[in-house]
């Protein structure tokens, strides 16, 4: 048992962290407010090796475990969820996915300028009538000659209006159930390929969201990524990934809660004596640095498990499952300690509680994330 | 014989070595010379200032820095063998000090704040830790080298009639550093070190205009702003001459405010001479209040426009 | 340029110190660092290394448990380091700092320039630059706020009490660097995973010709305070009104 991180970790956290207080933390609420996706922010994160970090040095990336991206992904969070979020689909799962399917050709063409933080990636499976219920997905896609052509709509994709490169989940054969979908490289530019609008959202609004339509869109065979059929087995290992991506930016919130309730609550005063001094607030305090711990253990655990490459999945969704909801829980109660003011636009709180809300609900719900957890308990 | 030496890039420095030595030159039963490259025609006033004995050092051509004068006023001490060598703490002194302690293979407290005899050795306290804590040091070789910083003691005043002895110092050996050119403080800002009121501007201010009621503030109370390093290195808002602390002014005015001021301890150490601390902070645990006399828990926003209306009001 | 030596200071994080309720100092849950104006002196170095080439040398002297702080340094673009480090080595006071690391360079490091920060986070005595270039007999520019290298030739814009010298001199010279010279880069992860790969040179006390003794003696530590009462005032009209009441009562007004 060891609960230490390596000195290249150590320092590492330090680095982001001091990346995210000069960089992240001053823009984060402007681009919440206006929706925006700072491109100038990445580049900065691309220079510092942050967009490629797991992914070994001679696919572009910094040859660094997954663990130590998951703690950038928490550092980020704490700072801005949505940047954190947007490193961690282009990494944990774009970059991962191609390094763990792709081939030679593929890794050199595709996952070397994502890796480089070049080229943003996006994971395109869900649909408006499959969430969940991924078997309901009805894109097609369909060889002709040399090339597939794709067929169908995709909505809710992280990164829609703004990637360079989509990892694209589609029936080849319907009629093999779930040995029946495939997964494809679409290239921003693919002939068909037609990127939405921005959508607007409660929270995590400078995290770009949009539907991705196909329509004849025709891409090279070569493009499939692995074998036909592959692509629900990679779809689950990308949940897989990440899930514990998620849980690290849930873990960067409820820092990010923990932090700013300390300082208000001791700053805070009402009849005479800063409200910490409460006990109804200083349990409210003792209760989220409880489950942050908790978030953060499960987090770490989920990762290390990857890096020591053992089955995962299960710590994954629990990870993301509990820090989820406790990232909820506490946030809300982090706008009730900040009273009237945690209510109103510009207090980072506020910003907190709505970004906290959709970790429940996307890359798998919270239900989901039982449904994969119960049925590995129970097996 | 003289015991203590004091070095200074400039009279008005001197002058508050010498009160600094004078303090302690009884304790260690010995005299108290200057070793001067300013003001070569004015070494009686020295000696009228409390100088036994006045060592005079060769002008250096306008190419030569000061720190040329380090091997002539260490060979100078290895044969008298002097007690004690204070120096001014500017960035010359400090350096000089640096490379006269080396040469003579001894000790040297760095900005020492405060000096006394004990038996017959000299007994020192410097900050280290940004101000954190007091470090006391003793000698374990002579002399001992000790840097003040500017302005921690009075200018000594002359009492007529006093004698000492004038000794010319050689010529320092050629150096292999060439002073290129020289410029003046490009902005002459006014200097908060003598302000009777400092008003210091904290991270606490949202933006750079607001610091308009600090300024209005100051102004009501006849006084100077200031502010932290924050605000100053980092934000840009003020001349860094204005920054007070312990690597920037220390000031010692009748009244301090901070407004918005934590109370870093880097900075506080730079107040600590201060007749009347007072604070405004909203944060009722901000460290500033642990050292304030009076202080207003309170957001500076709702705080500061009351506070220029009562002054008004106090003026009349 | 060919040789640069940039010397770092492993240090106490004095945001984490904490004032013990008994009003001594609190050390028990502090975090280490590169000393803050050290970063300035390895950031110039590798800033001079981009323009002018050659290599840079990172050198400390601290007990083991500094090894840390050899990755950060070498992280921050540092070639290869040298560790002195001995469990003797706790709280060295500057003459012996400077003598260790004088020794330790001669012995095997070479050097056309010798940057250090202008003082330590935790000490700031402002010694060690000027007391090593003393021991080494090379000339020695302190504060400094900007720097550039010709060929052999330095040219330094230094911080005077009156303003601003620009002085030169000829390579090998030590030069310690003030804050305002440059803004440290934060380490990529790249940088940061390839430091444990370069060569580090570990030199004990035992390889050592002989440790100078103190020159000067630590005889106590006590946490600073200052002796005030605070008077707390409220923030309504009545209050403000006692406030500057108050102040005109103590006479500073």
């Amino acid at each position: 048992m060891d609960f230490k991180l390596t000195e290249e970790q150590e320092l590492i956290r330090r680095n982001i962290r001091e990346f995210a207080l000069k960089h992240v933390e001053p823009i984060a609420a402007e681009i919440d407010e206006n929706s925006r996706h700072p491109a100038e922010l990445f580049a900065k994160l691309a220079e510092g090796d942050w967009m490629g970090m797991p992914i070994p040095q001679q696919y572009g990336g910094a040859g660094a475990d997954y663990l130590t991206h998951i703690i950038a992904v928490e550092e980020l969070s704490r700072s801005c969820s949505s940047t954190g979020f947007t490193v961690s689909i282009h990494v944990g799962i774009a970059c991962m996915l191609l390094l763990l399917f792709g081939n030679e050709e593929q890794k050199k063409k595709y996952l070397v300028p994502m890796a480089k933080g070049k080229h943003l990636g996006a994971f395109v499976l869900t649909e408006p009538g499959a969430g969940t219920d991924v078997m309901a997905a009805t894109t097609t896609a369909v060889l002709n000659g040399n090339d597939y052509v794709l067929n169908g709509t995709k909505t809710f994709i992280s990164n829609g209006p703004i990637a360079d490169t989509y990892i694209v989940f589609a029936w080849t054969d319907k009629s093999a159930g779930r040995k029946g979908m495939s997964c494809f490289i679409v290239p921003k530019g693919s002939p068909g390929l037609k990127p939405g609008e921005h959508f607007k959202k409660m929270g995590l609004r400078s995290s770009q969201t949009s539907e991705v339509v196909f329509k004849d869109c025709r891409i090279p065979k070569e493009n499939i990524i692995g074998q036909p059929g592959q692509g629900m087995g990679i779809a689950m290992t990308g949940f897989d990934h990440g899930r514990v991506g998620i849980a690290a930016q849930c873990v960067g919130i409820l820092q990010a809660a923990l932090d700013e309730s300390v300082k208000y609550s001791k700053e805070r005063v009402q009849f005479g004596n800063p409200i910490a001094r409460n006990q109804a607030i200083a349990w409210m305090i003792a209760d989220m640095a409880t489950d942050l711990a908790a978030a953060r253990f499960l987090t770490y655990h989920a990762a290390w498990l990857k890096d020591q490459k053992q089955p995962f999945s299960k710590e994954a969704s629990m990870a993301k499952l509990f820090g989820a909801e406790a990232a909820m829980r506490h946030t809300i109660k982090a706008v009730q300690i900040h009273g009237g003011y945690g209510y109103i636009k510009g207090q980072k709180v506020e910003r907190l509680m709505r970004d906290a809300k959709i970790p429940e609900i996307y890359e798998g719900t919270s239900e989901a994330q039982r449904m994969v957890i119960s049925g590995n308990v129970l097996r | 014989m003289a015991g203590i030496w004091v070095y200074a890039d400039n009279p008005s420095l001197t002058l508050e070595l010498l009160t600094a030595a004078s303090s302690i030159a009884e304790g260690l039963k010995t005299g108290v010379a200057v070793i001067l490259s300013h003001d070569r025609d004015r070494a009686q006033d020295y000696i009228d200032c409390g100088a036994d004995e006045v060592f005079l050092l060769p002008p250096l051509s306008g190419d030569r820095s000061a720190g040329d004068y380090a091997p002539v006023i260490a060979d100078a001490a290895r044969e008298k063998k002097p007690d004690a060598i204070l120096v001014a703490g500017t960035s010359g002194g400090k350096e000089i000090a640096a490379r006269v302690a080396a040469r003579l293979d001894t000790g040297l407290c760095g900005n020492c704040i405060s000096m006394s005899v004990e038996g017959d050795s000299l007994v020192m306290d410097r900050f280290m830790y940004g101000g954190a804590a007091v470090q006391k040091v003793a000698f374990m070789a002579k002399p001992a080298l000790a840097t003040i910083p500017p302005r921690a003691y009075e200018p000594s005043r002359p009492t007529p009639g006093r004698q000492g002895k004038v000794e010319e110092l050689p010529a320092p050996p050629i150096s292999g550093i060439k002073v290129a050119g020289r410029r003046g403080r490009e902005k002459r800002t006014e200097d908060i070190s003598e302000a009777q009121v400092v008003v210091c501007a904290g991270r606490g201010f949202e933006k750079k205009e607001d610091l308009a009621m600090a300024r209005e503030i100051a102004d009501l109370l006849g006084g100077s702003v200031g502010c932290t390093r924050p605000v100053s290195e980092e934000l840009h808002w003020l001349p860094e001459e204005l920054c007070i602390g312990l690597s920037g002014i220390e000031v010692k005015p009748a009244l301090y405010l901070g407004i918005g001021v934590s109370g870093q301890i880097q900075h506080v150490t730079g107040i600590r001479d201060a007749k009347i601390v007072s604070a405004v902070n909203k944060d009722e645990n901000a460290p500033i209040f642990a050292v304030a006399d009076m202080g207003i828990v309170g957001d500076l926003y709702e705080v500061l426009p009351k506070l220029i209306s009562a002054l008004k009001k106090a003026k009349g | 340029m060919r040789e640069i030596v940039a010397c770092f200071k492993w240090v106490i994080d004095e945001a984490y110190i904490r004032r013990g309720s008994g009003g001594d100092l609190d050390l028990s849950a502090v975090n280490y660092k590169i000393s803050d104006y050290d970063r300035n002196a390895i950031e110039e170095a590798v800033r001079l290394k981009e323009k002018c080439g050659g290599s840079i040398t990172a050198v400390t002297v601290g007990v083991p448990e500094a090894t840390r702080g050899i990755k950060d340094a070498l992280s921050r673009g540092a070639d290869r380091a040298v560790f002195i480090a001995d469990a003797l080595f706790a709280g060295l006071e500057p003459s012996q700092t400077a003598s260790v690391l004088s020794e330790a360079i001669r012995a095997g490091t070479q050097f056309d320039l010798i940057l250090c920060g202008e003082g330590s986070s935790d000490l700031y005595a402002q010694q060690v630059g000027p007391r090593l270039a003393e021991k080494l007999g090379i000339p020695c520019i302190c504060y400094v706020q900007k720097l550039d290298v010709e060929g052999d030739l330095l040219t330094a814009e230094r911080r005077v009490e009156e303003g601003v010298e620009v002085v030169e001199a000829k390579l090998p010279a030590l030069v310690t660097v003030l804050p305002d010279i440059n803004t440290p880069r934060i380490p990529g992860v790249k940088d940061t995973l390839t430091a444990s790969k370069k060569p580090v040179v570990t030199v004990t006390a035992a390889e050592l010709k002989s440790i100078a003794e103190a020159r000067l003696k630590t005889t106590g530590i006590t946490a600073f305070r200052m002796e005030r009462s605070c008077e707390r005032f409220g923030t309504d009209d009545k209050e403000i009104t006692r406030f500057v009441g108050a102040l005109r009562k103590k006479g500073v007004i």
